[in-house]
């Protein structure tokens, strides 16, 4: 049967969430928003992705990934949150460990804010309102670049 | 109040509104008012400091929030639980930011405060130094007031 290789079956797409080996890439989420957090969630796990973990702000985030590593391959990272903004914790984050893979989740506007993260460390950033094409790209490409 | 403060409010609004919710809006008669107006049961609010200093109010009842905030998590809520606060939260907080943006863009240098949600019945705002301006939205699922009181730093 020549069909089967010439043509490949698009429902037999591998999840964006598996790597090479089929096991699930391993986010954590720092976002002080419910809906938010929620959403993220929701578009990687149906992908495969796992979610290791949540945080509500940057301090519980820090400490998360610190617990976690190095059981996480990305982390996305809000960035105006109380006790510690995400710029912060990602300057935390890098210093515990330089190749970390944060993608920062950022409200229009803040653009000075997400230039420091890129900066600092960050991988890359997503505006919101978030929708699935975004995140998946954004979050695929960073875990792409080894 | 400058009307080159407010329209960025009330584009950013139908344009968030129709990305996150994908619906049809209309916008009803602009007014102004300066003395007491009652809040229609959920109301998420932002402040402005710096170049323009003020507030802006997003103002709807309880089914139409449940509706938007149902939508927009793509399943059904029937109470104003803490999910559904944080999702007019981050309405809210799409829509000022965007605003800001385009405002900075015109040289207008200012900050927003953390939004805050209101919910209860028979509530009213009074604004004693600033007057304030209602664009009400009407949408499938309900009406939305966007109420923006801003003026410029005194």
């Amino acid at each position: 049967m020549k069909t089967k290789t010439d043509f490949p079956n698009i429902n037999e797409r591998k999840p964006e969430g598996l790597k090479d080996d089929g096991s699930p890439f391993r986010v954590l989420i720092v976002d002080d928003s419910m809906f938010v957090a929620k959403q993220i969630g929701q578009i990687l796990t149906s992908e495969g992705f796992e979610i290791m973990g949540t945080a509500g702000d940057g301090e519980e985030g820090v400490e998360k990934y610190k617990e976690l590593f190095p059981k996480v391959d990305l982390v996305t990272m809000d960035i105006t949150m109380p006790k510690m903004d995400g710029v912060v914790a990602l300057q935390k984050i890098i210093e515990f460990d330089k190749n970390a893979k944060v993608i920062m989740i950022s409200a229009l506007g803040k653009q000075d804010l997400v230039k420091k993260a890129l900066l600092t460390g960050a991988k890359n950033y997503i505006v919101k309102p978030l929708d699935r094409k975004k995140v998946l790209e954004r979050v695929v490409t960073v875990l792409k670049k080894q | 109040m400058r009307v080159e403060y407010i329209n960025p409010f009330v584009e950013s609004a139908f344009n968030v509104l129709k990305e996150v919710l994908d619906t049809e809006l209309t916008r009803g008669e602009l007014f102004l008012k300066s003395s007491s107006q009652p809040v229609l049961g959920v109301a998420a609010i932002i402040g402005f400091t710096g170049d323009v200093q003020g507030r802006i109010l997003f103002d709807m009842d309880e089914k139409t929030a449940l509706s938007i905030a149902s939508a927009m998590n793509g399943e059904t809520l029937s109470t104003m639980d803490d999910l559904a606060k944080a999702t007019i939260t981050e309405l809210a907080n799409m829509i000022t930011a965007r605003a800001v943006t385009k405002l900075s863009e015109q040289g207008f240098k200012f900050d927003i405060t953390p939004p805050a949600i209101f919910t209860g019945k028979d509530m009213e705002i009074t604004n004693t130094q600033i007057e304030s301006l209602i664009v009400p939205i009407q949408m499938p699922l309900g009406k939305l007031e966007i109420n923006v009181a801003v003026r410029e730093q005194m």
